[in-house]
């Protein structure tokens, strides 16, 4: 009886999975009226993003950005929208929306590139500034995920809101605000699928606490799987939600032998060793089956970087929330995360020449 | 209490290295000319002490990392920006431009396009409160020790067709004509160091350039049009004789620049070649009495 529920769970979702139908024919011509939910990526003639499941390209100008209502058509073919065109375009931006802007350009006007659009990569998941050779080195260089709001991200926010909250109510009347701020943080960074699977995990592991239960991280994983197929059948097979997952599950899988194995090290790089080495166990087949590459560099330079990642999206963090409030202050918060971004970047081209 | 001492002494110590990187990037005294390596495109950075003027934009966003590559990275302030003419491949890195810099002041072409991409420029430079201006022959601009000799178009040139009435704005009139014929050439001088910027102009102008007399001896010239046959003439090369001619140019670009008998050209008068798609940035560095390639 046991394990009753889940074998519902996954009923229901191999249910939904098989009698899903997104409705469109190869080679159909389509319309689709649909709100932009994430960044499109900003090439030197065009820019290009997802609508309705599928990938299509705009010419640069007039720009699209995330929360517009946008009109498009084109002609289906796969995961593709090709030939598309934009009808009609209205700019919705919410509230969420303008704050968002706000902060990415507190960035923006406080230092160079690269060095802005990795903070907002770091703090938000924003990755439509990031100058495109700097994107191929993190790729190369297998720091990619740095540029991706999740799991870090959202355990800080909801820790920081707690530890803010409790101040003035109770732990438990705090939990029901730390995941409201846990959500809108998703709805900032735009709904990509590893915020979501974050938003999912943390969520559950918060309310567990507010019942006094302990987390079983396993289970977040699995039932946050679940939730997100069971809404979005189109990220079946898509393969950012399959990195995503696999990196969660081989560090809950493997790194407490690696950490074993590797006793000898000094304990401040165990840690960070330990967790991008599990993490690549599962990663490094799929990205060398998928993309042909993979840099056997990556567990290092991810050890060397892992230390700038947590105080840059702190000081970045609270310098954009300063920075609304009182610019010029969160200007000079900006610049102490310079030398951070400076060694980053410095490792990352150093590593993918 | 361990771990506030921890963060306290980490705090501290991002603020020295702050410092000391800042420090480390304070500028010197000399000019620094940069023809940024922007593809198909123009982007031309002079920079002397804390002062920069960009000389066109290139096609997009590339123009970043050229001024991240030759600014401080405290400055967040371009003192002034030149448009030549509204051409994507000279505006469009402009809009990233406006977008992550402040700019003080804003010359640029009086002339207007309807494309899309220079729309979103107008709206950006109304919002961002930079100074605009539309510069003729008439025009002149000293920052500090840098001078900028604005050589072309004429007011004649301008007063054939701007009938608006508007002036000192983006997209004052529109014309028919080919917008190269109106592009801003700009002489720039550092003590004994001059170079002339000449845009995209070609043949169709150079003639009534040259007849202004304002067109003398340079150490630099920028080539016209990005090496185009329709763009350096012989009679400007003579008039100019500078010693290093340089040439932003894309690799393998579909329009096959820079062409063979602009290069033919300048080997022949033994001018020096330098070319921004084999070598990427080009700096040269004076300090106003002599001056080397960096």
């Amino acid at each position: 009886m046991k394990y009753a529920g889940w074998l519902f769970l996954c009923l229901l979702l191999i249910f939904r999975l098989v009698t899903y139908n997104p409705g469109f024919q190869e080679g159909q011509k389509i319309r689709i009226r649909a709100k932009i939910t994430s960044d499109p990526i900003k090439y030197s003639f065009y820019q290009s993003f997802w609508l309705a499941g599928l990938k299509l390209s705009l010419p640069a100008y007039p720009e699209v950005s995330y929360g517009d209502l946008v009109v498009v058509e084109g002609r289906v073919e796969g995961k593709e929208l090709k030939e598309a065109t934009l009808v009609s375009q209205e700019k919705r931006a919410g509230y969420l929306v303008k704050l968002r802007e706000k902060l990415l350009n507190i960035y923006k006007k406080s230092l160079p590139q690269p060095h802005a659009s990795l903070l907002a990569g770091v703090v938000l998941g924003v990755k439509s500034g990031i100058p495109d050779w700097f994107w191929q080195a993190l790729k190369k260089s297998g720091t990619a995920h740095v540029v991706v709001a999740s799991g870090m991200n959202v355990s800080l926010v909801a820790s920081f809101l707690v530890s803010f909250l409790v101040l003035i109510i109770s732990r438990q009347k705090a939990i029901p605000f730390a995941l409201a701020g846990i959500w809108i943080y998703a709805a900032i960074c735009g709904m990509d699928a590893p915020i979501i699977r974050a938003a999912i995990m943390g969520s559950i592991a918060f309310s567990a606490q507010a019942v006094g239960r302990i987390t079983y991280a396993w289970k977040g994983l699995f039932l946050s799987a679940m939730v997100m197929l069971f809404i979005k059948p189109v990220w079946f097979g898509d393969i950012g939600f399959i990195l995503s997952f696999t990196a969660t599950a081989s560090i809950l899988a493997f790194e407490p032998k690696v950490k074993k194995i590797f006793a000898f090290l000094p304990q401040f790089i165990r840690g960070s060793w330990a967790t991008a080495l599990a993490a690549q166990l599962g990663v490094a087949p799929i990205l060398f089956l998928t993309f042909g590459q993979y840099s056997l560099w990556s567990p290092l330079i991810n050890t060397l970087v892992a230390w700038t990642i947590a105080p840059m999206t702190v000081i970045a963090g609270l310098a954009g929330i300063i920075g609304l409030a009182w610019p010029a202050l969160g200007k000079v918060l900006v610049y102490l995360a310079y030398p951070l971004t400076y060694f980053f970047i410095g490792m990352v081209n150093f590593f993918s020449r | 209490m361990i771990y506030f001492w921890r963060y306290i002494y980490g705090f501290l110590g991002l603020i020295l290295l702050t410092l000391v990187l800042a420090i480390a990037s304070l500028p010197d005294a000399k000019l620094h000319l940069v023809a940024c390596d922007v593809g198909q495109g123009d982007a031309i950075l002079a920079v002397n002490r804390d002062t920069q003027v960009l000389i066109d934009g290139g096609a997009d966003k590339k123009v970043l990392d050229c001024l991240s590559r030759h600014m401080p990275f405290w400055d967040r302030e371009i003192e002034m920006v030149i448009l030549t003419h509204p051409e994507d491949d000279h505006y469009g890195g402009l809009i990233d431009v406006f977008r992550n810099y402040k700019v003080t002041n804003f010359l640029v072409n009086a002339v207007d396009s309807d494309k899309n991409g220079y729309q979103v420029l107008k709206k950006l430079v109304e919002e961002s409160g930079a100074q605009v201006a539309n510069p003729t022959s008439e025009t002149s601009v000293r920052m500090g020790k840098l001078y900028l000799d604005i050589v072309w178009p004429s007011e004649g040139k301008i007063g054939e067709e701007n009938n608006s009435g508007r002036t000192n704005v983006l997209g004052a009139f529109t014309t028919k004509k080919d917008l190269n014929t109106f592009s801003v050439v700009v002489n720039l001088n550092f003590g004994n160091f001059d170079a002339l910027l000449p845009g995209d102009i070609g043949p169709d102008v150079i003639g009534d350039i040259l007849a202004g007399g304002e067109i003398h001896d340079v150490e630099y010239l920028k080539i016209p049009h990005h090496g185009s046959k329709n763009g350096l003439t012989p009679a400007l090369l003579a008039a100019s004789t500078p010693e290093i001619a340089v040439i932003s140019v894309g690799q393998k670009n579909r329009y096959g620049h820079p062409n063979k008998e602009i290069l033919d050209l300048l080997k022949e008068k033994e001018v020096k070649i330098l070319r921004t798609d084999e070598v990427g940035d080009i700096e040269v560095l004076t300090d106003g009495r002599s001056w080397k390639i960096e």
